[in-house]
């Protein structure tokens, strides 16, 4: 009996929808969704360029005050570049780029010294300590690499992800935080890290050795941020790779918002990032550990997410963007699912804004990490079940647009067996 | 008008022809999810008394305890979600893979500070899930490191807390699940399940990411690539459980896939030929720990394996799935 209710009253809500609203061109939502994604990283390539320009002071003219403009373009950078990350597991072109800009967690031991607390090599990697800024020269699997000058292309093809490990990290914002910040010694205490302006000073005021080589390799990863940034800007624009993968299959496409709205809050951001670090109560295992800015990439990664839904993006000089929207697929469906999604959405951003705030206003993230703070793993916490509660309702819009079946064309490891040798 | 009458189409067959998942749901938590997880508990908690009456890290008892135990866990370790996710109880009991040495370094950690939170098991809950649960265990038990590092006073208090730890958390989620087991079936608005398709979809969810985890982490982490297989990727390696866990994960999974194909005799026979051969190869392999993927002809074998769990992949995502009109939503291997 309670079925036939619910039977005839989801029809009594199909009807009244179709009254209400009418479903917008699936393709406009995809140009609005890659419109976004446009302005996004065209901001995240603006906002590189002035990174860039601050790092070529600090190295020309090396003070405190010219690493904090260097440090503050970092901050900065960060705000637009965060909001793209919802774009990375639905389309394939951006996942597969990723790791050159925003790769994490880093041995930083790799690129340049570090405090004896760090260890040596690992199990999983034994080029943990490589320290290529002091070493002009060294083995890497078996090979002898010159590393007298260190470029872009040094960085880009011998150094990232040497010996296959993922976190041989020698590219990317997360490169070059270190760079600017250095490790932070604090534990669980107050302060980021550290890093004297003097570790880019020339001759006999330079500390921590090898000024010159760490100026080029902080200039080289810098450049390739900037070069990768562009490339993917481009792939959006008309034209663009990247806009016309979505356009080939429509549904494929919505789907393709979907993927990445739910795997970026489940999965990635919940789970790699969020509750792993309150789990292992590490100080370190925070995204942006050496800046303690790990407060903002969260925010932010929320905050791309609802601007996707609703398909609404305002850029970093005060232009709005907006047009059809998934929001406006899912009224067209099914309003209430529609309401539940906005509310999940501003509920996740109230939790992440008060893990932001609270930050904010001198409690670290790290020190929300550490162990038996209830008051920090409840602030952390707030943020996960936000995002893991809009995940189920991700899903359930998935479902009520038949988006169900999608994800089982096109996996490379399903349909095509063989793949899995190549 | 023409738009309603497509509408009121579109919405009628779904509920005229929705099926019946009530007698699927049920059957999954009375035979496949409670008795698992009762299985943990008990044997959970022999391993914590025993290691109150012997903590010597070479006990024969001991490690046959641990073992039972740790054999408990991967056999159940696919049910991701509800009771075991309370308070990190999953994480707690086992935390790998272990990418960045988290559990040799919280150990040491315990043991050169030498922690006070062994003697309390409140407190002992308080710290990283990567010093607790089977793999913690595993180093204090079998790796060298860890023989003689503190003292064999600390060692032993170490080890009976992380044992009843193991307890206290398999207890948890095997009380949690009896009134959890209701949810399944009870679904609603302000129910943890809006409708019996989403409950449905969790059960579904729980078999395609423990083939993933199966497949891409316990055989694809130690195969590595093939100019670099990493064997000391290898799962639970220290106690040559690698192999071990693959087989009773597959058991496990083929028990939970063959319930959730019933109505589907196709299907079901698919999967019983897949899994019988996935099963089999993984039992006639004869590498524990997977050290042979350094070599070409022990990689092949185990490569082959991954095949056949890759078989089974594809039989639940185009056939089960669609079967049951079930999409494969989220899952926490989501991400990188």
């Amino acid at each position: 009996m309670t079925r036939f209710f619910a039977a005839t009253s989801a029809l009594t809500l199909c009807i009244a929808s179709a009254a209400v609203a009418d479903a917008p061109a699936k393709a406009d939502v995809l140009a609005n969704y890659a419109n976004i994604a446009e302005a996004k990283y065209d901001d995240s390539l603006i906002a590189a360029k002035k990174l860039q320009a601050a790092v070529n002071a600090l190295i020309e003219n090396p003070s405190d005050a010219t690493l904090n403009s260097a440090r503050a373009a970092w901050l900065a950078a960060r705000v637009p570049y965060q909001q793209t990350e919802v774009y990375r597991f639905g389309n394939a072109i951006v996942d597969d780029w990723e790791g050159k800009v925003n790769a994490w967690p880093l041995d930083e031991g790799l690129i340049d010294y570090v405090d004896a607390s760090y260890g040596g090599p690992s199990d999983e990697n034994e080029f943990a300590v490589l320290n290529v800024i002091a070493n002009p020269s060294f083995e890497l699997s078996g090979e002898a690499v010159d590393a007298s000058e260190i470029t872009p292309e040094l960085l880009a093809e011998t150094l990232h992800e040497a010996d296959g490990i993922e976190a041989n990290v020698a590219t990317g914002y997360h490169a070059i935080e270190f760079l600017l910040w250095g490790q932070d010694l604090n534990g669980h205490g107050t302060g980021a890290g550290n890093r004297p302006w003097s570790d880019y000073a020339q001759g006999d005021d330079c500390t921590g050795g090898n000024c010159d080589r760490r100026a080029q390799y902080l200039s080289a990863a810098t450049d390739l941020l900037v070069s990768d940034l562009e490339w993917m800007a481009a792939q959006w624009q008309d034209g663009g790779a990247a806009r016309a993968a979505l356009a080939e299959n429509e549904a494929a496409g919505i789907s393709a918002i979907l993927t990445g709205m739910g795997s970026l809050s489940y999965g990635e951001t919940a789970g790699e990032r969020m509750r792993l670090g309150v789990m292992l109560n590490d100080p370190e295992e925070e995204h942006s550990c050496f800046a303690d800015n790990t407060h903002n990439d969260h925010y932010y990664n929320g905050v791309g997410i609802q601007n996707v839904y609703l398909g609404t993006y305002t850029r970093i000089d005060g232009t709005p963007i907006s047009g059809a929207s998934l929001s406006d697929l899912v009224i067209a469906s099914d309003p209430a699912l529609d309401t539940e999604m906005k509310m999940k959405l501003a509920n996740t951003m109230l939790a992440l804004g008060l893990m932001k705030s609270t930050a904010e206003a001198g409690f670290a993230y790290d020190q929300m990490l550490e162990r038996g703070n209830a008051g920090g793993e409840a602030l952390i916490m707030g943020g996960v079940n936000g995002l893991v509660d809009q995940t189920k309702t991700i899903e359930r819009i998935v479902t009520a647009l038949e988006l169900d079946q999608i994800e089982f064309e096109g996996s490379d490891s399903l349909d095509n067996p063989d793949a899995v040798f190549q | 008008m023409r738009k309603l009458v497509l509408l009121a189409a579109l919405a009628l067959p779904l509920t005229a022809f929705a099926q019946d998942r009530e007698p699927i749901l049920l059957d999954i938590a009375q035979s496949h999810i409670l008795p698992s997880y009762a299985r943990l508990a008990d044997t959970a908690q022999v391993l914590s008394e025993t290691a109150k009456a012997d903590c010597a890290p070479n006990s024969d008892a001991l490690r046959a305890a641990y073992a039972d135990a740790f054999d408990s866990w991967i056999s159940v370790s696919h049910m991701r979600f509800g009771p075991s996710e309370v308070d990190d109880r999953a994480f707690s009991l086992a935390f790998w893979p272990d990418t960045k040495g988290f559990t040799p370094r919280a150990l040491s950690r315990l043991i050169d500070d030498n922690d006070n939170a062994v003697q309390t098991a409140a407190e002992f809950a308080e710290t990283s899930v990567a010093g607790r649960g089977f793999f913690a265990l595993e180093q204090m038990l079998y790796d060298p490191a860890f023989a003689d590092q503190g003292s064999a006073e600390y060692r032993c208090d170490l080890i009976r807390a992380i044992a009843a730890d193991i307890a206290a958390n398999a207890t948890a989620i095997d009380t949690d699940w009896q009134t959890y087991a209701q949810s399944l079936t009870r679904t609603g608005e302000n129910s943890r399940y809006r409708n019996d398709d989403e409950a449905m979809q969790e059960m579904f969810k729980a078999l395609s990411t423990g083939l993933e985890f199966t497949a891409d982490t316990r055989l694809g982490r130690p195969l590595g690539s093939f100019e670099r297989p990493r064997p000391k990727r290898a799962e639970a390696r220290r106690s040559a459980r690698s192999l071990r866990h693959v087989e009773l994960s597959l058991i496990a999974l083929q028990d939970l896939a063959l319930r959730l194909s019933a109505d589907h005799p196709d299907v079901t026979e698919d999967f019983q030929a897949a899994f019988d051969r996935a099963i089999q190869r993984a039992q006639s392999l004869g590498d524990p720990n997977f050290a042979g993927v350094s070599t070409p002809e022990g990689r092949f074998r185990v490569e082959a394996l991954q095949q056949t769990v890759s078989d089974i992949r594809r039989i639940a995502n185009t056939q089960l799935g669609p079967a049951l009109g079930i999409g494969a939503g989220f899952n926490s291997l989501d991400g990188d």
